[in-house]
């Protein structure tokens, strides 16, 4: 009965979301995903209807460059921290002496507390410029212009922007897949562990071969509660990202937004209008945004049922 | 080779002119030595001072009540004690005469050259046939289909191929216990060891299964020596060559094995054979 709670809150919100949103809907309809313009209109003039609804003459609205640098940055922080993540966590788990990995476990789960107000503040003022002066331009003079690597070339801006805040969500939610994968290797029972080591498997041959893959569904879930966290990211990308709305940055390093950030950067701006439609429109991202999240969990849901098939029984060994 | 060779009929004068053949000749028989051998996990020594030898294709059974330390020789045998923190050792262990710790050795070699396998079946998070070469993978014995050979030949050696033929690709946890522990026999075996450790490699299986895991390790001698760490005296009995009794840190006798349980040499081994000790 208890298990129904969060499935009812859930759709309660998504009901009220498509309420909310509703008229935005009508009005922007299936354009909304793939259109790039992101205009108010006269919300001092005159008052327009269209299919009924009422908007401010000139409004246009599309979410595309939204969706692609909420997708964008939650891809490179996902590749970014996965990485890191379950390094740290086996450096804690199998590599330290007990009295470091504790003390170093627990600041990993201190860092997954700071507030990301604190740490968009230390990107913008810090990271962004430090890696635009001295990062970023190695990288793009650097790069062969070949295939997907021409990404890479290009003005490297002054730190504010898309590679920026996937970094800075990268390092966000390093702390949360390592504090979980590292409580994952500490349920590895030995017994496996040793026989690969008895086999002459070295070190990270038996990470790669029993110690990893005996809690791959683990990982992915882990991974997908970080992906979850940088989907949703609002306060730290909105301070990072160079808050650009109307356009894709056409490379790696330039201004963008998300549709998080959006929301909480044009709220006050959205309210100046009259009609609620500019509300609904942000209420429209938001809904695109929780399907967005959801339609991850349900890949990695089918992820982990696939992967399970070889995957040990817990409790066992 | 300076003398003539004559044919000859009667095997008296055949066989000293096949052994000057035998590439082998100089080797020595004692597979897996000990010399002198104590060890200590920071300020406790649970072992002292034992000398042993186990010969070219033979069993030897390692019994003793709960921690006499029996357990702690054997993992120190592939150098599975190394790794564990405060783990120290003085006496030697020798493969072939060579020290397990010479400055010549390659950790990784002695684990192929040296087996385990232990009390509980413990396959790896990969399919059945994945299970049987993840040591030939490693050591890089052989690769692509190479591999599946190796795993059907191994497989059959321990009996198992006609059972899990049909699902090598699926999880080895839906096999039985006994049938776990044979295919991690397999795996242990693809490697090409020169001597086996057998940590109580019976104790967590029924007595179908036991008596199918004794069968099959009687097969496996000569090429193989054996070392087997038992709680089961009857296993000993049956499988092994000779025994070693040990006892409160301290190898207490070692004798072959009728010698060794009909007439003890010492008191403790004689109570412990009895069933008059834990």
């Amino acid at each position: 009965m208890a298990s129904w709670i969060p499935i009812g809150g859930l759709i309660v919100v998504l009901v009220i979301l498509v309420i909310k949103a509703w008229p935005a809907i009508i009005v922007n309809g299936v354009g909304f995903l793939k259109n790039s313009d992101w205009l108010p209109g006269n919300t001092y003039g005159a008052v327009v209807h269209t299919h009924g609804v009422a908007h401010p003459s000139g409004s246009n609205y599309g979410a595309w460059p939204l969706i692609a640098g909420t997708l964008e940055t939650s891809i490179i922080a996902v590749v970014i921290a996965l990485p890191l993540a379950v390094g740290a966590a086996f450096a804690l788990t199998e590599r330290m002496p007990a009295w470091l990995a504790r003390p170093l476990g627990f600041l990993v789960e201190i860092l997954a507390g700071l507030p990301s107000v604190v740490i968009g503040l230390w990107g913008v003022l810090e990271v962004g410029p430090f890696l635009a002066h001295h990062v970023y331009p190695l990288v793009a003079d650097h790069v062969p212009n070949v295939g997907p690597l021409r990404y890479l070339k290009g003005p490297v801006g002054y730190g504010e922007g898309l590679l920026t805040s996937g970094l800075i969500l990268g390092l966000m939610i390093v702390p949360i897949i390592a504090s979980t994968t590292r409580d994952l290797f500490l349920q590895v029972p030995a017994l496996p562990k040793e026989g690969a080591e008895a086999l002459g498997l070295t070190e990270a041959e038996v990470a790669r071969r029993v110690t990893i893959p005996w809690v791959r569904s683990g990982i992915i879930g882990a991974t997908v509660l970080g992906l979850g966290r940088a989907l949703g990211e609002t306060m730290a990308v909105a301070m990072i990202s160079g808050s650009v709305l109307g356009k894709v940055s056409p490379t790696i390093y330039g201004t963008m937004t998300t549709i998080a950030a959006t929301i909480v950067s044009q709220l006050d701006s959205a309210a100046t209008d009259g009609t609620g439609f500019a509300i609904a429109t942000l209420a429209e991202a938001g809904l695109i945004l929780a399907v967005i999240a959801l339609g991850v969990n349900l890949v990695a849901r089918t992820i982990v049922s696939r992967s399970g098939r070889l995957a040990a029984p817990v409790g066992r060994g | 080779m300076d003398e003539p060779i004559r044919a000859q009929t009667t095997s008296e004068a055949i066989d000293p002119v096949l052994a000057r053949l035998d590439p082998d000749r100089d080797r020595p028989t004692d597979v897996m030595a000990t010399d002198a051998l104590s060890l200590s996990f920071a300020s406790t020594t649970v072992l002292r001072d034992v000398t042993m030898r186990a010969r070219q294709g033979t069993i030897t059974a390692l019994i003793g009540p709960t921690g006499s330390g029996k357990s702690t020789f054997l993992r120190t045998l592939n150098r599975m004690n190394d790794k564990v923190p405060g783990f120290t050792h003085s006496g030697d262990v020798t493969l072939y005469g060579e020290s397990i710790w010479g400055p010549r050795q390659d950790l990784l070699t002695i684990r192929r050259r040296v087996g385990m396998l232990f009390q509980r079946p413990n396959p790896f998070p990969m399919s059945i046939r994945d299970n049987v070469v993840a040591g030939v993978r490693a050591h890089g014995i052989a690769r692509g289909e190479q591999l599946d050979v190796v795993a059907e030949m191994r497989l059959r050696e321990v009996g198992l191929w006609d059972a899990v033929k049909d699902r090598l690709k699926e999880s080895p946890y839906r096999l039985s216990g006994g049938q776990q522990q044979l295919l991690c026999l397999a795996r242990a075996l693809a490697v090409g060891p020169e001597v086996l450790l057998l940590d109580e490699p019976t104790s967590a299986l029924d007595p179908l299964s036991t008596d199918a895991v004794e069968r099959l390790l009687r097969t496996m001698t000569p090429a193989l020596t054996l070392i087997v760490v038992t709680h089961n005296l009857g296993q000993a009995r049956r499988l092994s060559d000779s025994t070693m009794f040990f006892f409160d840190g301290r190898l207490v006798e070692h004798e072959a094995t009728e010698t060794l349980f009909a007439n003890p040499r010492e008191a403790d081994t004689g109570r412990y054979v009895n069933g008059l000790m834990g």
